[in-house]
């Protein structure tokens, strides 16, 4: 059994309420942060601690945090980023929901360390009733003295507000959600400036996800060179994956980084193998954005070592033949899936949260789905796949922000390690439309730029 | 090859390089090449720097927005190191970094731009032939340039069947030819600030929308015009197809509206004027006008043009030669001058003409007819402006330049309402007023005041109390600028002194304005270490006009806001040419160049300048003519360009005095009700027409080049004068702008290195030296009168109220609006017209359910003068008992009500304060418009 750090008391009946929260050990980092550390002293153990945003890109937390600047009389934001929206990712609602005082314990920690006297909870629209949970549990916390003036008697202000998003997937990145916080349309900003030098009304931010904040919490209870103690090299604590497909037990896994692949997936404690005993055909480790995996490079490198359930080993090889841990949204497919339809799906998606801004990406997301939507439904040319190669290049890197490339991964690792069945796809599309290609072969291929 | 030893400049022993100055440049590589870095530039503007518009193509980009980074068209490739690893970035965003190295063309670069352009054609009609901006599309030029042959991407969902928007009188719109460039969006948020233009939508379905997707014509759209000029296609454009190439030859004019003094680019097609843009490289409007710069110049060649000399027959007024009126006009005023005196005789000039013709009215006036008898519209605006500045610094004109929004922390806008009014600079205003602190001082909510931080709402006619309350404060808050008051004026202690003794609550109470407030804004004034105060006509037509400027001339010095960035005072000029119509000496105290005409000295230079005889006296201000005419002193009056029966106050006192007049000419551009009243009208040529310089508000001399030959019949204003001092003996040269302007640069002394060819296309500042170095800002180390001199002045209650308000219990002040200017005889003849139709008269809901007046009622305001209808607009933008009207349309007569009262000192008309009394109109509204 690995250690649990952040879901170990969801269920202990009335988790959610302040009560019951506070009796199992519950806001102990905030009394112990604005009694005894200094907000620097804080940011130390973050940084001590190796903890890594969860949201996705991995980034360390403590050095995030150390980018903000701090100019005399101009206020700083700490905002939660509770957009969880790509496809697969859905530990950030399990934890809000479960045990809503973990965030709000992490966000009034975290805003102390960082010297922000409001800070915001942006969550998805879609998630309402986890906002109502939210805002209980804010409500709980003011009441009881952890929130509003002088928290504990220590002459630290905090107001922590709740606002939701209206359904638009561009708003879980940063720049984005700082616009549409800020009551404008969700378009991404140019950077620089960067949020921690100019971002919520111009003023210095940080911008953490849901688990990142909640991390806060044992690392400031236990120490950072406790948490860095769990996990494998520059993959330190314990990570929650949602894991979905065709597994025995899908589900919210809090893991501690660094165990094998074949271990969360096959053992009982986590995924419980492939479902109905197939095979496994392909994995998506990280959410929809980070490129598909064949099956032969899931549980191993192609190096040929095991592969762990950390940044460094999901990412081992490359795009080439690797992929990333992302968000945590560990897609399963079975030998019965179809990898073209598939990535249409995911293609579909990307045009329609694309925000329309830079041009590669309006056009390119939209002409991305049509032809595949071409090729899925047999309509295929053998041209439409160097044509898919090619706008997704010029999507990648080319946008203001990462959308660009979220959408670009996925076709282009499809095509890398799927091709053979995109050309019988459109050599057979009768058959397509009844049959699925199954595994694809042993090999790795090389693609131009 | 050592790279670094290409670079011209020396490496110093550190290893950093030096320019051949000595001082050490960072550099940064395009394709291998060292290049100097500049500091704050982006990648785009350090490669066009060195090479150019050409060698990176834009789209999302334009010269006046922000840069955006959407289009991604402008990518290079950035390596750390020589043929390093690249990045693919945004030219236009990123900054340049130090010794990095660029490769702008690269392989993979130019595909990316190709594959980029590509897919924007994917949903971009294909049909350049029949398009209005083909050959002058940015979207076609780009395209040419990457390379595109054909289309990869099969047939799919499109736009091209969004239908066009035709519905406004100027702007249009196909958004089948719009590519997402957030181009016209960013205008009209940065440019213009009127938000009117939107993405909705997202991805593939991202569209433009205006307001709440409405139509131009339902939205809040002020048509400036920016979006349109923006706009690389043409998805927003205009009636006119400005962007067309169909325009054969295109000429550099100002803008004959406001004081602003806009550059245009006039296009003509076939002699005939086609579209109007406004020049991105002009200092004063970069790039922006307002719907009255670009689109109302219609009126010029309208039907209803003069278009030949008129002569008064038995009643009537029919047509002549000019041979024939030149003659008739000679031989009255001979006679008149013979029989009773040059004296009998007046002229009015004009702001809307040129430097040179102004010029010319007050020679022809002072020397061949031999009074000072000379005036013009300056009069009944900014009068008290020139005045009251003079007083103070010694010069009567603005002090900084509009450039200066850029350095200061804090603006000032007195009795302006510059959107309206002044809608470039305005914009400017409302711009710098959405993000830094502003003070707004007017009786109305005007669009400025809802963005202002502090809006100080008094009542009319209560300037020189708000003044007193502002100045009050300053010197209770300790926050004068003691350094500045000892060394730079004279007159503080007495000034302090009185200033303290003033009642603060009595003040309160007189202006309305709540004391805190007015502390509040005092501070926000004196503690924003550099403010700029910026006044319009709401402060100079009162019957204390003068002192109010006077005192806002006291609060830039006891601050120290003066003779530098980002301060001053700087009165907003109504007309074009308001500053020039002073300068050029259209005054009866002061000639050419501000000299007093009774100082033995100057009127010894005047003599010898103009070879003649002057009186050593003052002459007549307008008012004065006006009573001179009724009490049989004036005989003769020549009236160059201006509509005083319409635009002059109590208007059966101006008929009145015109009808006893022997002899009434004008000069005029279309027969309006002044001209009705002559016994002469010249048909003059309009700025289109003609050569010459405006001086704007910020006393820049611009340009003004003739365009189109004049409507035939017309001549240049300049012309008729020279024509007619020569009928009477002088011998005079053709009206040619240069001569003219060469002339006048001998005898005023700020024009003396002003030279017709070396104005260039941005126009010099006065005082401009005999060496030709202009002038940004006055005042620096010492002012024109030496020290500074504080006035104080106390607050008088105007006599029209004094006498009136018992029995005409509501104040009615007057406003402008964006679409029309003062009396509309041009925008009446321009599509303007259709926008905005006629007056109306704002009135506070609880005055208006008093009264049981709704939403469109006729409502009658009557004043001890007379009384007119007008069409109730019922709005919280005045206060109870405050009423305020345009007067843009003549069948309203707004000038039948107000009043003869003037200002003490220089005698501009108090059209702010009127006492009147309201009810419902029985009677049907006598000039009743149909709108269609």
């Amino acid at each position: 059994m690995g250690r649990k750090l952040l879901i170990d008391k969801v269920n202990v009946p009335g988790i959610e309420t302040y009560d019951v929260y506070r009796k199992e050990g519950g806001y102990r980092s905030v009394e112990k942060a604005l009694k005894t550390m200094t907000p620097d002293e804080v940011v130390e153990e973050v940084k001590k601690s190796g903890l890594r945003g969860r949201g996705g890109a991995g980034f360390p937390t403590g050095m995030k945090w150390s980018f903000l600047a701090k100019p005399e009389g101009i206020p700083r934001y700490l905002v939660c980023n509770a957009d969880e929206s790509e496809p697969g990712t859905f530990k950030d609602r399990y934890l809000m929901e479960k045990i809503p005082h973990f965030l709000v314990e992490g966000m009034i920690t975290s805003s102390y360390a960082l010297g922000a006297n409001t800070s915001y909870i942006y969550i998805r629209g879609e998630y309402m009733w986890v906002l109502h949970i939210l805002e209980k549990a804010i409500a709980e916390a003011y009441a009881n003295g952890f929130l509003g003036k002088n928290i504990l008697g220590t002459g630290y202000n905090l107001d922590l507000h709740v606002t939701c998003g209206a359904g638009a997937y561009i708003c879980g990145e940063e720049t984005a959600l700082l616009e549409s916080l800020e009551g404008k349309r969700g378009n991404p900003r140019m950077k620089p400036p960067f949020p921690a030098v100019k971002g919520l009304w111009q003023s210095p931010t940080v911008v953490n996800n849901v688990e990142t904040i909640a991390a806060v919490v044992p690392i400031v209870n236990d120490g950072g060179e406790e948490y860095a103690k769990i996990g494998i090299g520059k993959s330190t604590g314990t990570k929650l994956i949602s894991a979905c497909g065709n597994i025995n037990k899908p589900g919210v896994y809090e893991i501690e980084l660094g165990i094998p692949v074949e271990e969360f997936l096959y053992s009982d404690e986590y995924c419980g193998g492939i479902k109905n005993g197939k095979k496994l055909k392909a994995c998506v480790p990280g959410g929809s954005s980070v490129p598909i995996i064949p099956h032969f490079l899931v549980c191993k490198t192609a190096k040929g070592e095991d592969r762990l359930m950390s940044y460094e080993s999901l990412s081992d090889g490359g795009f080439a033949t690797g992929s990333m841990l992302g968000s945590g949204g560990f897609i399963v497919y079975d030998e019965d899936q179809c990898v073209v339809r598939n990535t249409w799906n995911f293609a579909r998606f990307y045009r329609h949260e694309s925000c329309g801004q830079c041009s590669p990406c309006r056009e390119g997301t939209g002409w991305m789905e049509k032809v595949l939507y071409k090729i899925e439904t047999g309509h295929g040319q053998m041209e439409d796949i160097d044509l898919l190669w090619d706008i997704q290049r010029r999507i990648e890197g080319n946008t203001i922000c990462p959308l660009g490339d979220a959408a670009a991964w996925p076709v282009a690792a499809a095509i890398r390690h799927f091709r053979e069945e995109f050309e019988w796809h459109i050599k057979n599309p009768q058959l397509a439309q009844t049959k699925n290609y199954g595994l694809v072969a042993e090999k790795v291929f090389e693609m131009a730029q | 090859m050592d790279i670094k030893a290409n670079f011209k400049n020396k490496v110093s022993e550190s290893g950093s390089f030096s320019n051949n100055n000595g001082v050490d440049v960072k550099l940064a590589y395009i394709d291998n090449v060292p290049y100097e870095i500049k500091p704050g530039e982006t990648i785009l503007s350090f490669i066009r720097r060195n090479f150019g518009q050409e060698l990176v193509p834009t789209l999302c980009d334009a010269p006046n927005l922000e840069p955006f980074g959407s289009c991604r068209v402008c990518s290079v490739d950035v390596a750390l190191q020589q043929n390093g690893s690249v990045k693919t970035q945004a030219s236009c965003h990123t900054p340049v970094m130090e010794n990095s190295y660029i490769y702008p063309s690269s392989d993979r670069i130019q595909k990316l731009r190709k594959n980029i352009i590509e897919l924007v054609l994917t949903d971009h009609p294909l049909d350049c032939l029949t398009c209005e901006v083909n050959n002058n599309c940015e979207l076609q030029e780009v395209a040419a340039k990457v390379g595109i042959r054909d289309v990869r991407y099969p047939e799919g969902k499109n736009h091209l069947d969004r239908t066009k928007d035709l519905s406004h009188p100027y702007m249009t719109s196909d958004m089948s030819k719009c590519i997402n460039c957030f181009r016209c969006v960013r205008a009209c948020d940065e440019v213009q600030g009127q938000f009117v233009l939107s993405m909705a939508g997202r991805g593939f379905d991202s569209h433009i929308v205006k307001g709440s997707e409405v139509t131009f014509n339902e939205s809040d759209c002020v048509s400036c015009g920016a979006c349109a000029q923006a706009c690389p296609t043409s998805a927003i454009s205009d009636i006119f197809e400005s962007k067309s190439i169909a325009k054969a030859e295109t000429t550099r004019t100002i803008c004959t509206y406001c004081g602003v003094g806009c550059n245009l680019e006039v296009a003509t097609v076939n002699g005939k004027v086609k579209s109007i843009q406004a020049p991105f490289d002009a200092d004063v409007n970069k790039g922006h006008t307002c719907l009255k710069g670009r689109f109302a110049f219609s009126f010029y060649n309208h039907p209803e043009r003069l278009r030949t000399p008129l002569i008064r027959k038995n009643g009537e007024l029919l047509p002549a030669t000019w041979d024939e009126a030149y003659t008739y006009i000679a031989n009255e005023l001979t006679r008149i001058k013979n029989d009773f005196g040059p004296d009998y005789i007046g002229g009015i000039s004009s702001a809307r003409c040129t430097n040179e013709e102004n010029y010319l009215m007050q020679k022809f006036i002072r020397k061949t007819i031999g009074t000072n008898n000379i005036d013009s519209c300056a009069r009944v605006c900014h009068s008290p402006t020139a005045l009251g500045m003079q007083r103070v610094f010694g010069t009567g004109a603005a002090t900084n330049s509009v450039i200066d929004l850029q350095y200061t922390n804090c603006i000032m806008v007195i009795g302006a309402n510059p959107t309206d009014a002044h809608p470039v600079t305005g914009a400017k205003l409302k711009q710098f007023a959405m993000k830094g602190p502003s003070i707004v001082i007017d009786p109305r909510r005007t669009e400025m005041a809802k963005y202002a931080t502090y809006h100080l709402q008094l009542k009319p006619g209560t300037n020189v109390a708000m003044m007193n309350m502002l100045l009050y404060y300053i010197i209770s808050e300790g926050l004068e600028d003691k350094e500045f008051i000892s060394s730079r004026t004279e007159g503080y202690d007495d000034f302090k002194k009185q200033i303290l003794a003033n009642d603060i609550d009595e003040l309160s109470k007189i202006t309305g304005v709540d004391k805190e407030l007015a502390r509040k804004a005092a501070i926000a004034y004196a503690s924003a270490g550099n403010a700029m105060s910026f006044h319009g006509l709401g402060v100079t037509e009162h019957s204390q006009g003068t002192y109010t400027v006077m005192l806002i001339a006291d609060l830039a010095m006891i601050t120290g806001n003066i003779g530098r960035r980002g301060v001053g005072v700087n009165p907003l000029r109504g007309q074009n040419n308001v500053q020039g119509a002073a300068d050029m000496g259209c005054q009866p105290h002061q000639g050419a160049g501000y000299y007093d005409v009774t100082n033995p000295e100057y009127h010894k230079m005047y003599e010898a300048f103009y070879d003649t005889k002057l009186p050593m006296y003052v002459g007549l201000k307008i008012p004065q003519m006006y009573d001179a005419a009724l009490d049989n002193k004036l005989k003769a009056l020549w009236l160059m360009g201006e509509d005083n029966v319409q635009t002059d106050p109590n208007t059966n006192h101006v008929k009145a005095a015109l009808g006893k007049l022997d002899l009434l000419v004008v000069q005029e551009i279309f027969m309006t009700e002044t001209a009705m009243l002559a016994h002469v009208v010249l048909p003059a040529a309009s700025f289109l027409e003609k050569s010459g310089t405006f001086t704007n508000g910020e006393r820049r001399i611009q340009r003004v080049n003739q365009v189109v030959q004049p409507i035939e019949g017309t001549k240049p204003d300049g012309q008729i004068i020279i024509d007619i001092m020569n009928k009477m003996g002088a011998n005079e040269p053709d009206y040619d702008a240069e001569t003219v302007l060469k002339e006048i640069s001998q005898i005023v002394p700020f024009f003396a290195g002003v030279k017709w060819n070396e104005l260039g296309d941005q126009g010099k500042q006065w005082p401009v030296l005999a060496d030709g170095s202009d002038t940004e800002i006055l005042h620096i180390d010492t002012f024109k009168r030496g020290l500074g001199k504080f006035h104080n002045a106390d607050w008088k209650e105007s006599q029209e109220l004094v006498i009136n308000k018992k029995e005409f219990p509501y104040i009615i002040t007057t406003n402008r609006e964006l679409e029309h200017y003062n009396c509309g005889t041009m925008t009446r003849r321009t599509n303007n017209a259709k926008i905005l139709t006629e007056d109306t008269l704002m009135i506070n809901p609880a005055d208006a359910s008093k009264h049981s007046i709704i939403e469109g009622d006729m409502v009658c305001v009557e004043s001890a003068r007379g009384k007119i209808d007008v069409k109730a607009h019922i709005t919280d933008e005045v206060l109870p008992g405050i009423l305020s009207s345009t007067f843009h349309f003549p069948d309203m007569h707004m000038n039948d009500i107000t009043s003869s009262v003037a200002d003490s000192e220089a005698l501009c008309p108090e059209y702010k304060v009127v006492a009147v009394n309201i009810r419902k109109s029985k009677g049907k509204y006598k000039g009743e418009k149909v709108v269609a």
